[in-house]
């Protein structure tokens, strides 16, 4: 590591894993719930499980990124962090906020946990994704705060690259629009319309900035490629993901009470929304088949690829296959979307957090890169993820064809509840796929312990 | 072909792409907030409509349930609810009968032990949106 | 795609003697691309956007002809056609301000771009005219299919044209300053594409959406 401060990212990345597991446990629970409805109720209802598996999702991804960011910066500031101790002070912070916030959610109903913290003074919580008790998230808004101000910091007494620029622009964009949940009018169609500015211009903007930045400072490292190179394609790539990405929002649109154009502005926006990602794709393997050097983390090489793949097959070929207005009316609010949800997540910003954690974390612990039994093992977990995560995508996509079939365009159209009962075989083996999801991820756990034959720098 | 591909060009039009679009989602937002008087029945949200969605959201219905196709997709989409189950009074017992244990081996939805005045909240909240001028969407009362 | 080059003919049936492209290294005789492939990026994307659009606009159309014949002949076609010939013009000022700069006439580059801004100002009037007799009689982007795409259409387009005014501007001001010259006229040329990409967009769009039937 170049800069000592960079070490504050540690416990950042620890954290994210260790909420990661945590997220992939309730998301066995939920699975399981599907088939077995009453299992774990009334103590632990669906929606309380789910909850917590898409809350933790959000944080860890939070700490990835904010890991990231930490060990990113002063290397492409040149300089070290503004100050390392405001981290170590935001990491207690978040994660005790965020284990609380978690503790919460399990061990009081959520109406009482509504109550105690103060939602009757202004009312947020609830509403998907956004369920954080107010307290949560005003801390979530000050630790962004701090966060950006110690990176901004950093970034302004440094050099300034564009990767930082990238970078700082898509987590104060995160910042930014997470402010729209606090509005949360009675108008419940209003609420929708703002609720996306959070999570579309997150998931399917800023996120996309944060996410292009990492991707290309861990290429420049493990390929050796001129930063020049890969600036200007990340600033191309960028550029398509928003210009397609903002109004893509409508795609979101169609079916909430907003006008009936979006369905137009909608869907042809969104219809260019997979060439960024295919670029992304196509820019990934041409940096490393460009490579001018052999880097020892054969593992972080892999995760970068696969991020490129996966982003445009979940985010790209998924987003797209419902994402027009005529075809998303009859997909709307099924298992298509959750297939889609599903492989995105995993394949854009899971996969570009393991890969920046899979390329600091042995130069963190004072080596250019793990033993090589140690990045077999890791490759294990790649591969057994990633084919897990493909087959609960595919097996969810089948459910969710057969539910719109049954329950919206059959002749004579099934309530929800039977039509689910008809589908429980392929949840069954999404269960499946999810078992050995988890299986992988112990594999990626337990190739942080695997000892041998370490390369120095 | 060749031909100069510079950074700071790249940069330029990151920065200027952006912000036009972003500019022309503002000016499509300005219009949705313009025409949704005539869309979103708002005339009919009465404070009853308002502490329905209160209760919608306090109880984390949308953990499970869809509305307008948003949430979950563990249990039926809840917008055209009341057309589905025929009355408001269809949705209050429905809510009201839940058993606390649950049903044997079957999703169940958690008693939530809400007071009358609770239960007429929420299924006026229900009814209001089911009024909601959402493209015609679902597809059909199943939701 | 046909447009690839909007730029490059424009600057070729020059009567003048001299080359269309500096030609010092002529011994290979490679084409160049004029201004910045980032620029072109864009352009593509742009062009792609607004390819889908057209295509949408066609099919919708398809399905109720009757109203979009119906709703077409509402439209203002001397403001459509007044805009067309601005537009134009104006492109072919922007091909003389390169020209210009290229001779190391500074004067004559900013003079020209002049020209070629005050074509898009004059474009923008029209159209903020064509504008108000329309929401005056109430039309919104709710009214029907076809005012839906003649607003999305020409209002998208309507921002193409402030942006390129933008750039216009900027180049405007850096030739005044001297910053191209002989030797510098890339960013010219970028900027210049751009504008005659907003220029071949009316140009498609125009016909499509006015005359058509």
């Amino acid at each position: 590591m170049q800069y000592k401060s960079q070490a504050v990212a540690t416990p950042y990345f620890i954290a994210a894993i260790g909420l990661f597991a945590g997220q992939i446990l309730f998301g066995i629970v939920l699975g399981l719930q599907y088939v077995l409805g009453d299992f774990l109720f009334p103590a632990i209802p669906f929606n309380i499980a789910r909850m917590v598996h898409t809350n933790l999702l959000i944080v860890w991804l939070l700490f990835g990124f904010m890991g990231a960011a930490y060990y990113m910066i002063p290397e492409e500031s040149e300089t070290e962090l503004f100050s390392p101790k405001l981290a170590i002070a935001l990491f207690w912070i978040f994660l005790v906020a965020g284990a609380l916030t978690i503790v919460g959610y399990l061990a009081v109903p959520y109406a009482t946990l509504a109550q105690l913290t103060g939602n009757d003074l202004l009312a947020t919580m609830g509403r998907e994704f956004l369920e954080q008790p107010l307290p949560t998230k005003l801390g979530i808004v000050v630790v962004a705060l701090a966060f950006l101000f110690n990176i901004t910091m950093t970034v302004l007494k440094g050099r300034k690259t564009s990767i930082s620029i990238v970078m700082l622009l898509g987590l104060w964009g995160l910042a930014v629009f997470f402010l729209f949940s606090f509005y949360n009018p009675a108008n419940i169609v209003l609420d929708k319309f703002f609720w996306w500015w959070v999570v579309h211009l997150w998931v399917e903007g800023v996120w996309e900035l944060i996410l292009g930045a990492m991707l290309s400072f861990v290429l420049i490292k493990v390929t050796g490629v001129d930063r020049e190179v890969i600036e200007k394609w990340l600033y191309v790539i960028v550029t398509m993901t928003l210009i397609s990405g903002i109004i893509g929002t409508g795609h979101h649109f169609y079916w909430i009470g907003a006008p009936e154009y979006w369905q137009w502005w909608g869907s042809i926006f969104s219809a260019l929304e997979p060439i960024p990602f295919f670029a992304l794709t196509v820019f990934a393997f041409n940096m490393v088949n460009r490579r001018r050097r052999e880097h020892p983390n054969k593992a972080a090489v892999l995760w970068a690829l696969g991020t490129g793949v996966m982003s445009f097959l979940g985010a790209g070929v998924w987003g797209f296959l419902h994402t027009l207005a005529p075809v998303n009316y009859y997909t709307h609010g099924t298992q298509i979307t959750a297939a889609h949800g599903h492989m995105a997540f995993y394949g854009a910003y899971v996969m570009v957090v393991l890969t920046m954690i899979s390329y600091a974390m042995p130069i963190l612990r004072g080596r250019a890169a793990n033993s090589n039994k140690a990045q077999v093992l890791e490759m294990w977990s790649f591969w057994l993820m990633t084919v897990a995560m493909v087959f609960i995508t595919l097996f969810l996509t089948a459910a969710g064809i057969l539910q719109v079939w049954l329950q919206r365009v059959s002749e004579s159209p099934l309530p929800f509840m039977v039509a689910q009962d008809q589908i429980s075989l392929f949840y069954w083996l999404r269960e499946g796929s999810g078992v050995v999801f988890l299986i992988g991820l112990l594999c990626y756990i337990a190739s942080f312990f695997v000892r041998g034959e370490e390369k120095t720098a | 072909m060749s031909g100069a591909f510079s950074k700071s060009m790249a940069r330029n039009i990151f920065f200027g792409g952006t912000a036009f679009f972003f500019f022309l989602f503002l000016a499509l937002t300005f219009d949705t907030i313009q025409q949704y008087p005539k869309r979103d029945m708002r005339q009919n949200i009465t404070p009853q409509v308002a502490a329905g969605k209160h209760i919608w959201e306090t109880r984390n219905c949308v953990g499970c349930h869809t509305l307008m196709g948003e949430g979950a997709y563990f249990a039926p989409e809840l917008a055209n609810v009341v057309a589905r189950l025929g009355s408001k009074e269809a949705v209050k017992a429905f809510i009201q009968s839940r058993p606390v244990e649950g049903i044997p081996g079957r999703r169940s939805m958690p008693q939530f032990n809400l007071t009358e005045e609770e239960l007429d909240a929420i299924a006026a909240f229900l009814e209001h949106v089911n009024t909601i001028n959402d493209a015609n969407w679902p597809p059909n009362v199943q939701g | 795609m046909s447009t690839a080059s909007p730029a490059s003919p424009a600057s070729g049936p020059v009567n003048a003697p001299q080359p269309a492209f500096p030609t010092e290294d002529s011994g290979a005789s490679r084409r160049r691309l004029p201004g910045d492939l980032a620029v072109w990026f864009f352009i593509l994307a742009e062009l792609l956007a607004f390819a889908v659009f057209f295509l949408s606009y066609a099919f919708a159309r398809a399905r109720d002809v009757a109203l979009f014949n119906a709703s077409q002949l509402t439209l203002d076609l001397n403001a459509g056609a007044i805009n067309t010939l601005l537009l134009v013009t104006s492109s072919w000022f922007v091909v003389r301000a390169i020209q210009a700069v290229k001779r190391d006439d500074k004067a004559g580059g900013v003079r020209w771009l002049a020209a070629a801004m005050l074509g898009g100002f004059g474009f923008l009037v029209v159209k903020v005219f064509e504008y108000a007799a329309k929401f005056d009689a109430g039309i919104t982007l709710s009214t029907n299919t076809f005012y839906m795409f003649y607003i999305s259409l020409t209002f998208f387009h309507f921002m193409h044209v402030i942006l390129g005014l933008v750039i216009l501007g900027v180049l405007l001001a850096n030739t005044w300053r001297g910053a191209y010259g002989r030797d510098a006229y890339h960013v010219l040329e970028s900027g210049g594409a751009y504008w005659h990409m907003v220029d071949l967009l009316w140009i498609i769009l125009f016909p499509l959406v006015y005359v058509m039937r």
